[in-house]
C-alpha cells in the first residue's frame, strides 16, 4: 500500500506541476467565460446600418417606417426586459414557474402573439418612460441606470443623381453599385455603406396575396427589399410585419370589423401548467430548477466523457513513457506490477479528480466575482445540482467509469512502445467512448426507453447511460442490476489487464496480434 | 562454508524455440563482485531478469538473499537495467530519493541520502537539475546512483560501464570497489574484460546461453595455455623436444620488418617455467631478438572460448 500511495503520488505530482496539464484544464473556463462575455457585447454592439426607402405608391412608407421605429422600440423593449431581470428583486428560479412569469413573460407573450400590437401597447402606455417609472418600485437597490440601446436603422437620402420617379429596374439599377459596397452614400458628411434599399411600386396593391389567389407572385412581386446581407433579416421581418398588419388593419376595416377586437381576441390565452406526477401534491409544478435537474445528466455525462478522455491520455502516454525509457525494468525490481498499475490508476484519477474540482471551483469564482442574470441562474442551478442526488451518482459513475476504461487503455499502454503504435490499438475504444456523447441528448429526452435500457446493460456504456438516466428515476432492476454488472466488469477487466500489463510492460518490439493476447490474457 | 548471497541452479529459459538461457548453475558468495562475461545475446540480461524475478524461468530454481523470489526481498536488492532510462522531467536528486523510497526508505531519509550519493560521487552541482537536462553518461551515473541509494545487500548492474567515457568508468570501479568493501555484494554484467579483470573476484563466461566458465580470474586465464613469443633469425625446431613444450607455431611478422627474422608462438603446458625455454635457446646458440613472456589476459580467453560461437551468433 505505501509503494502504490508512493506512485501514485509521483504520478500526480509529474502532472500537476507541467504547465501543459493546467493549460488544458483552465482553457475550458476560460474559453466559456470569453464566450460569455463576447455573445453579451455581440448582441449589443451590432453596427448601425442605413437604408434608402423609395415609395412610389405612396401608400406604405408610414407602415415602413412605423416598422422600423418599432423594430428600435422592440429592442428597447427586450433590453428593457433583460434589464428587468437583472435587477428585479428576489429572483428565485425554484419557484419561479418554467414557463410563464408574471408582466415581463405576458410582454414578451404579447410580442410574440402579435408584435405590432403588443408595441402599440407598450407605446401606447407611455413606452421607455412609464415602463421605467412602474419598475422603479420593484428594482433592487443600487441597480444601474437603464441605458437606452442607440437606433439601428437610420433612413439615407437617395443620392441626387438618382430620380425617385423613374422604373424599378432603373433605380435598382443606379444604386447597385452602392449596395454591392463599391460606392458609399455620403451621409451628414461621412461616407457610409448601403445596407438595404426598400422600394415599393406603384402597382403595389395589385400584389396583395389573398386566401384563394392562385397566380404565384413573381420574384419581384410586392414591396423589393434589396440588401447583400442575406443574414441579419431584422429589418426585412419587421417591414413585413408592419406592413401585413396595415394591409390587415384596412381589410379589417373593409369587412367591418373593429381593430380593438381583433386585438382582445389574438391576447385571449389559455395556460398550459407542466407538472410532474412524481412530486407531491401541491408542488407539483415544474420548475426551471426542475427542469435543469432533468437536463443536468447531460452535462455530468460530457464533463465525464472529457475528464476520462483526458485521463486516460495521460496513463497510456505515461505507460509509454516507462516502457520507452526502459524504467519499468527498475520500477519492476523494485514494485510489483500490480502496485505499479494500483499506484498508476490512482495517481491518473486523482488528476481527473483535480481537473473537475478546478473545473467547478472557477466556474464557482466566476460566479461569485461576476454577478448578472445569468450567473446567478447558473449559480442558483448550481446549488440545486449540487444538492441534488445526482452527486452521488456522478461520483460512483465517474470512478467505476474510470477503472474500467483506465483498466483497459493501462493494458493497451502496455503493449505498445510508442504512442503511434498505440492510436491503432486505441481507435476502437475511442469509437465506443463516442457512442455514449452521440446518445446523450437522445437518453435524455427518453431516459426509460429500450435504447437507453438496452445501452445501460453493456458495461463500457453503464456509467455514462446511467448517468444519463440519473435523473429520470430509472427502475431499481436497473440500478442494481447494471451496478452488479458494472462493477463486476471492472474486477474483471482490471485484473484482466493486469495480466497484460505484467507481460506487456517487458515486451519490446511490434504490439502482440490478437492469438498472442489471447494467450496473455490466459497466461 | 561461505554465506551464499544468490544461488541458480539448473536455470532455463525459452522463448519460443530460442533458448536463452541453458541450465545455468552458479553460487555467489557474501561480498564479492562478481562478473557476468558474455557476447552480446550471450543471456546474460536473461539471466539478471531471472535472478530478480521480472521473468520466471521455465526450469530451475533461484534462490536470492535466502528467499526463492527475488520479490520477497527486493528492498535488499539494488538494480541497474540494461537500458538505462529516467524519468525526464524529475529533478535529479528527486528520482534518486524516489527509487529509494520505493524500496523502503521514508522521504526524508531518502531525501538525505540522495543529496549524500550526489556528493560522494561529484554530481552535486546537478541535484537540482532536470533529468533532460544532462548527458547520457551523467544521467547513467544517477541511475548507478539510484539503483544503490537504498544501501542493498546485493546490487546488480547490467552493463554499467556502457556509454561511460574512461573517468567515469573508474569513478564507477571505486563506487564498485566501495560497495564491495562495504560487504555489499555486487553482479555486474560486461563483455569489456579489462574491468572485469580488475575488479571481479570471481566470474560467469556465459555464450549462447551456456554456462562456459565460472570461477576466478586466475583460474580463467589458467585455461589458456601459457605463450612465449620469440624472435630470431635461427632454426628454432629444437625447442620442441622441450618437455614444457605444448607447441610451437610460427607467427606472423608485423610488415616491414626483417624478413630474416621470424615470430613463434610457443605455447607451454601448465606449470612449466619459461625459463627453460631461454636456456634451451642459448645452449643452442639460437640468437633472441625478442623474448615475451606474458600471461593471456581475460581477454584472450575471452576470445578464445566464445569467438566462434560469437561470430556465427551475431550475424545468424
Amino acid at each position: 500500500m505505501r509503494v502504490i500511495c508512493l506512485i501514485a503520488m509521483r504520478e500526480y505530482a509529474e502532472n500537476v506541476k507541467t504547465k501543459g496539464f493546467w493549460i488544458g484544464i483552465l482553457l475550458l473556463p476560460v474559453i466559456l467565460i470569453s464566450l460569455f462575455f463576447v455573445s453579451e457585447r455581440l448582441a449589443t454592439s451590432t453596427p448601425t446600418r442605413h437604408y434608402i426607402l423609395i415609395d412610389q405608391s405612396g401608400l406604405y412608407a408610414e407602415a415602413v417606417q412605423t416598422a422600423i421605429r418599432r423594430e428600435h422600440q422592440r429592442r428597447v423593449l427586450l433590453e428593457f426586459v433583460r434589464y428587468l431581470q437583472d435587477n428585479r428583486r428576489d429572483v428565485n428560479f425554484e419557484l419561479a414557474p418554467a414557463d410563464s412569469s408574471a408582466q415581463i413573460d405576458q410582454l414578451i407573450g404579447d410580442v410574440d402573439a402579435d408584435e405590432v400590437a403588443a408595441l402599440d401597447q407598450w407605446l401606447d402606455s407611455g413606452g421607455l418612460s412609464f415602463a421605467l417609472a412602474m419598475s422603479g418600485a420593484s428594482l433592487r437597490e443600487n441597480a444601474p441606470a437603464f441605458v437606452e440601446p442607440r437606433e439601428q436603422f437610420i433612413a439615407a437620402q437617395l443620392p441626387a443623381a438618382i430620380d425617385a420617379n423613374s422604373s424599378p429596374e432603373e433605380i435598382i439599377e443606379q444604386l447597385r453599385p452602392y449596395l454591392n459596397g463599391e460606392r458609399r452614400l455620403d451621409v451628414d458628411g461621412q461616407r457610409v455603406p448601403l445596407f438595404a434599399v426598400i422600394l415599393i411600386p406603384e402597382d403595389i396593391n395589385q400584389d396583395i396575396v389573398r386566401p384563394g389567389t392562385i397566380t404565384p407572385p413573381s420574384s419581384t412581386a410586392g414591396i423589393q427589399y434589396w440588401a447583400s446581407n442575406l443574414t441579419d433579416t431584422r429589418l426585412s421581418n419587421a417591414i413585413q410585419n408592419s406592413v401585413n398588419s396595415s394591409i390587415r388593419n384596412n381589410e379589417y376595416a373593409a369587412r367591418g370589423i373593429a381593430t380593438s377586437t381583433v386585438r382582445d381576441v389574438q391576447r385571449t390565452r389559455l395556460p398550459v401548467s407542466r407538472l410532474d406526477p412524481k412530486k407531491e401534491v401541491g408542488e407539483e409544478s415544474v420548475s426551471v430548477a426542475d427542469t435543469f435537474r432533468q437536463w443536468a445528466p447531460v452535462g455530468f455525462v460530457y464533463l465525464m466523457f472529457v475528464t476520462l478522455m483526458q485521463s486516460v491520455q495521460y496513463l497510456l502516454s505515461n505507460t509509454i513513457e516507462e516502457k520507452a525509457n526502459r524504467i519499468i525494468e527498475v520500477l519492476l525490481a523494485s514494485v510489483t506490477p500490480s502496485e505499479l498499475m494500483m499506484g498508476k490508476l490512482l495517481g491518473i484519477g486523482l488528476s481527473g479528480i483535480t481537473t473537475i474540482a478546478t473545473w467547478i471551483l472557477s466556474f464557482m469564482l466566476f460566479i461569485q466575482f461576476y454577478q448578472s442574470s445569468e450567473t446567478e441562474m447558473i449559480g442558483q442551478i448550481l446549488n440545486v445540482l449540487l444538492g441534488s442526488d445526482l452527486i452521488p451518482y456522478f461520483i460512483f459513475y465517474y470512478l467505476a467509469g474510470y477503472a474500467l476504461y483506465a483498466g483497459i487503455f493501462l493494458a493497451i499502454g502496455s503493449l505498445c512502445n510508442t504512442l503511434k503504435e498505440a492510436q491503432s490499438l486505441m481507435m476502437p475504444m475511442m469509437m465506443i467512448l463516442i457512442v455514449p456523447l452521440v446518445t446523450m441528448t437522445f437518453i435524455a429526452r427518453d431516459p426509460n426507453g429500450t435504447v437507453a435500457r438496452v445501452m445501460s446493460w453493456i458495461p463500457l456504456f453503464t456509467p455514462f447511460t446511467m448517468m444519463n438516466r440519473a435523473a429520470a428515476q430509472p427502475p431499481m432492476v436497473d440500478v442494481v442490476g447494471t451496478t452488479i454488472v458494472l462493477l463486476a466488469s471492472v474486477a474483471l477487466v482490471l485484473w484482466l489487464s493486469g495480466k497484460v500489463f505484467r507481460q506487456g510492460v517487458l515486451r519490446t518490439g511490434q504490439p502482440p496480434r490478437l492469438l498472442e493476447l489471447l494467450r496473455m490474457l490466459r497466461g | 562454508m561461505q554465506e551464499q548471497v544468490l544461488e541458480l541452479q539448473n536455470v532455463s529459459k525459452k522463448y519460443g524455440s530460442f533458448t536463452a538461457v541453458d541450465n545455468i548453475s552458479l553460487a555467489i558468495p557474501k561480498g564479492s563482485i562478481y562478473g557476468f562475461l558474455g557476447p552480446n545475446g550471450a543471456g546474460k540480461t536473461t539471466t539478471i531478469r531471472m535472478i530478480l524475478d521480472i521473468i520466471k524461468p521455465d526450469s530451475g530454481t533461484v534462490t536470492v538473499l535466502g528467499s526463492t523470489s527475488a520479490a520477497a526481498v527486493r528492498h535488499r536488492i539494488g538494480y541497474l537495467p540494461e537500458e538505462k532510462g529516467l524519468y525526464k522531467k524529475m529533478k535529479v536528486w528527486a528520482i534518486i530519493s524516489y527509487f529509494a523510497s520505493l524500496k523502503g526508505l521514508d522521504r526524508k531519509a531518502a531525501r538525505a541520502r540522495a543529496f549524500e550519493l550526489l556528493e560522494t560521487y561529484g554530481l552535486k552541482d546537478f541535484a537540482d537539475q532536470k533529468v533532460e537536462s544532462l548527458s547520457k553518461g551523467m544521467g547513467q551515473k544517477v541511475q548507478v546512483l539510484s539503483a544503490v541509494a537504498h544501501k542493498p545487500e546485493l546490487v546488480i548492474l547490467d552493463e554499467p560501464f556502457s556509454g561511460l567515457d574512461p573517468v567515469n568508468q573508474e569513478v564507477l570501479e571505486q563506487l564498485i570497489q566501495d560497495l564491495a568493501s562495504n560487504g555489499q555484494t555486487v553482479i555486474f554484467s560486461t563483455h569489456i574484460m579489462q574491468h572485469a579483470e580488475r575488479l571481479c573476484d570471481r566470474l560467469l563466461l556465459i555464450t549462447k546461453g551456456q554456462k562456459i566458465f565460472d570461477g576466478t580470474v586466475e583460474e580463467a586465464c589458467a585455461i589458456l595455455p601459457r605463450r612465449v613469443l620469440i624472435e630470431s633469425a635461427n632454426d628454432i625446431s629444437v625447442l620442441n623436444q622441450l618437455q614444457d613444450v605444448m607447441s610451437v607455431q610460427e607467427s606472423v611478422l608485423p610488415a616491414g620488418q626483417d624478413a630474416d627474422r621470424k615470430l613463434w608462438e610457443i605455447f607451454l603446458h601448465e606449470n612449466a617455467n619459461p625459463q627453460s625455454i631461454l636456456q634451451k635457446c642459448f645452449e643452442n646458440g639460437i640468437v633472441l631478438t625478442r623474448f615475451d613472456y606474458t600471461q593471456p589476459s581475460l581477454h584472450d580467453v575471452f576470445v578464445h572460448l566464445v569467438s566462434t560461437d560469437a561470430k556465427e551468433h551475431a550475424f545468424r
